[in-house]
């Protein structure tokens, strides 16, 4: 049912990944994402895995949860494989039949690649898992908020992302309200071809466009009728302050790049 | 004859198979009979909604049966379809169920998906609309220019038109003022003396329905607590206390004046059988 789809995917939880400051999560997994893309060797993967895995145990987030996190990228993990072995030539050959031949370079590059995408999912679903969505958009306008030189409204932008994460399930009850509304009047949603599917969407779609600016309306009154006049000279309840450990926590991305690099040059490189 | 709608042993789980599965429908065993009209009363969460939504198929039953006119409805995919358009269900503020260009072709919606030719849905579009009171002038509006109330009727309309053999309505009245409440219990009430159709209305306004049922039911934690007419199940104010319900204010004021030793009678439900206590009282008794 539409109702199960969760967003925003927080697991909560007491640990120091939990707890740490969403600025340096943020920065952290970024940088770590690109420290993952510098990696050419097995063992600088290899470091970045052991860092992911040594995260994951942290966080303390149920492995169940960070399997469940990869399931939706089995078909473009098994994808990319098979076109890695396919492509990639060179070195030993494992297996040959008719054109297609089975290499040491390509089997190297499929399990590269597929190790690769997932410690890029584990580290960035791990940031989702330990930091709400408000923290996560707070985090993010404070990041961002350099680009006010160039004029551009960081804090309405994060505003408009947490009500955005705020309303979708809202909207997903809804929609689901509707459904049952025209469903009751004879609607029929499963059968027929695309156009007649398609076209069987206009009584749930209308109705629910209608809502949705209707709710945006109150909703603006409402805000307004609390004050709220955008980002300028707007404190905050929870001040977001570094700690110790933020600053441990980007000490040690330096550290991994570093690990990562110095192993790239002296092992032999698979990508 | 078979009833015009029986349930039999219905559950219905929410989140089945997981830790917090619970029960929104209990084990509940409730017939209609043809052409009666039934109050459902229920505190909130109570699984009045979740029941009702069993009785055209939008869910399907975890455990026992729903039977329309003695068939049950999940028997086959057509006999499904045909539930629908045998119940009628008019949701709460169905006003938001509106999206056609004109009000009539929102009307005409629910026939045209039941595949009737075209001279009938005219005449039924415009049999709903005059009963509802939307005006043949409105039918040619957008329906989202009538006003709160009009896209109300119009939506009523929209289910009206099917001409189910049974209608049920979800907090018809809700967010309605005083004066737009009285107009559609006084529809509903000439909607069914006209045709004869079995009506289902679930409300948390225990004078509407005192006003209006033949039967009373009350659900309370999944289960139908009562049932009986809206004398049996009204003099329980006790046990409908109990379930987070309440007598209506009139039927408390009568109870506190016969407690204070005025003769008047206790079973009074709604204001106007009130009014005629208090006439019938007028000439014998002055303070």
């Amino acid at each position: 049912m539409i109702g199960d789809i969760t967003i925003g995917q927080y697991y909560a939880g007491a640990s120091v990944l939990h707890r740490m400051d969403p600025r340096a999560k943020l920065a952290a997994t970024f940088w770590l994402i690109v420290v993952i893309f510098l990696c050419k060797s097995f063992f600088a993967l290899g470091l970045i895995t052991l860092t992911a895995i040594v995260a994951v145990l942290l966080s303390r987030v149920p492995l169940k949860m960070i399997f469940r996190s990869l399931r939706p990228i089995v078909i473009i993990l098994i994808f990319t494989a098979v076109l890695n072995v396919f492509y990639n030539k060179g070195g030993a050959t494992y297996w040959e039949w008719w054109k297609i031949t089975v290499t040491e370079k390509g089997v190297n590059t499929a399990l590269f690649t597929m190790v690769r995408i997932i410690v890029l999912v584990v580290i960035s679903s791990l940031l989702t898992y330990t930091t709400t969505p408000t923290m996560l958009t707070d985090g993010l306008e404070r990041l961002l908020s350099p680009l006010k030189v160039f004029k551009i409204k960081v804090h309405t932008l994060a505003m408009m992302m947490t009500l955005a994460l705020r309303f979708i399930p809202t909207l997903i009850e809804e929609i689901e309200r509707i459904m049952n509304a025209q469903k009751a009047r004879g609607a029929d949603l499963e059968t027929g071809g695309l156009l007649q599917r398609a076209k069987a969407l206009v009584p749930i779609f209308i109705p629910l466009m209608v809502s949705a600016f209707r709710r945006a309306y109150e909703l603006a009154f409402a805000m307004t009728c609390r004050c709220y006049t955008g980002g300028e000279g707007r404190t905050r309840m929870k001040q977001m302050k570094l700690a110790a450990r933020d600053v441990l926590l980007l000490i040690f991305c330096a550290g991994i790049t570093a690990g990562v690099l110095v192993l790239n040059h002296f092992f032999t490189a698979v990508i | 004859m078979s009833y015009a709608i029986e349930a039999i042993g219905l559950t219905h789980y929410y989140a089945k198979g997981t830790q917090q599965q619970v029960a929104a429908v209990d084990h509940v065993d409730l017939a209609v009979e043809r052409g009666e009209l039934v109050g459902m009363i229920g505190h909130t969460g109570s699984g009045k909604s979740t029941l009702i939504s069993h009785f055209n198929g939008l869910l399907k039953p975890s455990e026992g049966k729903v039977l329309v006119d003695g068939v049950d409805i999940w028997r086959d995919k057509e006999t499904l379809r045909q539930s629908r358009f045998k119940v009628g269900l008019c949701f709460q503020y169905p006003e938001y169920q509106l999206f056609e260009e004109t009000v009539y072709k929102d009307i005409a919606f629910g026939p045209g998906n039941m595949k009737l030719p075209k001279e009938e849905i005219d005449a039924r579009v415009r049999r709903a609309a005059e009963f509802v009171g939307l005006t043949p002038a409105l039918l040619e509006k957008s329906p989202f220019d009538l006003s709160g109330g009009e896209k109300r009727r119009a939506a009523i309309a929209g289910v009206m038109s099917m001409e189910p053999e049974v209608l049920i309505f979800d907090e018809p009245a809700a967010g309605l003022d005083p004066r737009g409440r009285k107009d559609l219990m006084a529809l509903i009430r000439s909607y069914r003396a006209e045709t004869g159709s079995t009506v289902i209305i679930v409300s948390h306004s225990m004078e509407d329905i005192a006003s209006l049922a033949d039967r009373v039911v009350v659900m309370n934690q999944a289960k139908i607590a009562m049932q009986g007419t809206v004398d049996e199940v009204y003099s329980q104010g006790d046990a409908l206390r109990a379930m987070g319900l309440n007598v209506p204010d009139i039927t408390e004021i009568f109870a506190r004046l016969h407690a204070q030793g005025l003769p008047v009678p206790t079973n009074i439900y709604t204001v106007a059988d009130g009014v005629r206590a208090l006439q019938a009282l007028g000439g014998r008794w002055r303070a």
